[in-house]
């Protein structure tokens, strides 16, 4: 029987904190050594079909790779493309999570109607950019922006968001704005944390984010370890980074306000993903800009090995590959759920020393919504 | 990691759909989807299966199970 992947944590309260935080993961991060001896192009296609979140950034981290791989340079038409399919899936799932989730965290009824007509406007862009279908064509698909269709995309996104927040999300993620809207807005989980005064929940944890451009090490240990040890709990001497929204955003001026207010805690995590998302649709429209119609390319030698780096919704996401006369010969890939649920990693540090009162396992369940997991989670505290 | 795998539809009820995947069934509700849904079509399902994601197409889905048995046969899951 296939079981589907899942993180179990486990909260060992000892007196008035917890003491220990275990996680322990059902993730199949070794699943991608099966595409040794596969061609390419087969990997490329199973991708998409086989990461049910972010199919998208794992596709176009894969494509990534091979290109490196193969020393073929895509074109900055291409990478424009390419750039819009991966923030739109950050849009979709980030948009999607704040319908949904926020509200059903704090015992309110989801927004599903915008949840739906978000994805339903997005699930037209690889179209609107590679009308034949070949996003995925190592060097670049034949590209044929419907530049008209691509700008509704963005606009019905903004709209669809605005609508959501219940404001302009530009002018919501300026600080004084920000507070004005917090004050105004009824958003159920948000009211929650603030009236709970959990707005600084696990900032007393070290931030770690991850460096723009991976850890240094990562190509290193990745290329030495036959065992997958790196791939379930990866480190760089020692210290486990933190990796999405907050990671990514944190010098924005509203995430520097509200880390400067309550530090690096729920709140500033929560307002990172509004940052995210109004980050997302503002590169959106710049890269819709350096769009070009292109034909196909053709079809190189593969023989090389790559490692590819994207900022997919949860964070960075690395594929490395190495092709061996036209076949792929080795592949792995780390997601950010192993940087972020790692054993001794952001969220166990946050939860470590945390007040077993009896609102523990909410407080836990809000501070694993703010790392977002890219499979379920469950909790039990002992 | 966030894999997915492909669920075929066996039953429709209004929004909510019983899928099959390994033999294993299980309620969805189709509240995300946009196109038709039929038995004999084939989902993905988000995180925890409460939602339907997307719909896949047969070839696409019979090659993601695929793989996917060998990664249960190579004991990787």
């Amino acid at each position: 029987m296939f079981t589907e992947a899942s993180l179990h944590l486990t909260l060992r309260v000892d007196g008035p904190s917890v003491r220990t935080v275990l996680v322990r993961s059902s993730r199949m991060v070794q699943a991608a050594r099966l595409f040794a001896g596969k061609q390419p192009v087969e990997v490329l296609q199973l991708l998409p079909a086989v990461f049910s979140l972010c199919g998208s950034a794992q596709a176009l981290t894969g494509l990534a790779a091979m290109e490196k791989a193969a020393a073929i340079a895509a074109s900055p038409a291409q990478k424009a493309a390419r750039n819009l399919l991966l923030l739109a899936e950050s849009v979709s799932e980030h948009g999607l999570t704040i319908a949904r989730d926020w509200p059903l965290l704090a015992g309110a009824a989801p927004s599903l109607d915008h949840a739906k007509r978000l994805r339903h406007a997005l699930a037209g862009l690889r179209k609107a950019l590679y009308p034949d279908g070949d996003w995925l064509h190592l060097g670049g698909g034949q590209l044929a922006p419907d530049t008209d269709a691509i700008a509704s995309i963005i606009t019905q996104c903004r709209d669809t968001l605005t609508q959501l927040v219940g404001n302009d999300l530009d002018e919501v993620v300026q600080p004084i704005a920000f507070q004005a809207w917090l004050q105004r807005e009824t958003n159920p989980l948000l009211a929650l944390v603030t009236s709970r005064c959990w707005q600084g929940l696990g900032a007393s944890a070290a931030f770690m984010p991850m460096p723009e451009r991976g850890p240094p090490d990562l190509s290193a240990r990745l290329q030495t370890d036959r065992e997958g040890i790196y791939l379930a709990r990866p480190d760089c001497a020692g210290r486990v980074f933190e990796t999405g929204p907050l990671a990514h955003w944190y010098w924005h001026p509203l995430l520097t306000d509200l880390t400067d207010r309550f530090g690096t805690g729920l709140m500033t995590r929560l307002a990172a993903r509004l940052v995210l998302l109004a980050e997302s649709l503002r590169e959106m429209a710049e890269h819709a800009h350096d769009l070009r119609a292109e034909p196909a390319a053709p079809l190189p030698r593969l023989d090389g090995h790559g490692l590819a780096l994207t900022e997919a919704a949860r964070g960075m996401l690395a594929h490395r590959v190495v092709l061996k006369e036209g076949l792929v010969g080795e592949y792995q890939i780390l997601a950010p759920t192993e940087w972020n649920f790692h054993p001794e990693g952001p969220l166990v540090r946050m939860l470590t020393g945390a007040p077993a009162d009896q609102d523990l396992e909410l407080r836990a369940r809000l501070l694993v919504h703010a790392m977002d997991p890219c499979v379920t989670c469950t909790i039990e505290v002992e | 990691m966030c894999m997915a795998v492909p669920s075929k539809v066996v039953a429709v009820d209004g929004q909510m759909a019983t899928v099959e995947a390994f033999g294993q069934t299980r309620q969805t509700s189709l509240l995300m989807i946009d196109e038709p849904v039929s038995v004999g079509d084939y989902l993905v399902l988000g995180a925890g299966g409460n939602f339907a994601a997307e719909k896949v197409s047969e070839e696409t889905a019979l090659a993601a199970i695929d793989y996917l048995s060998q990664v249960l046969a190579d004991g990787l899951a």
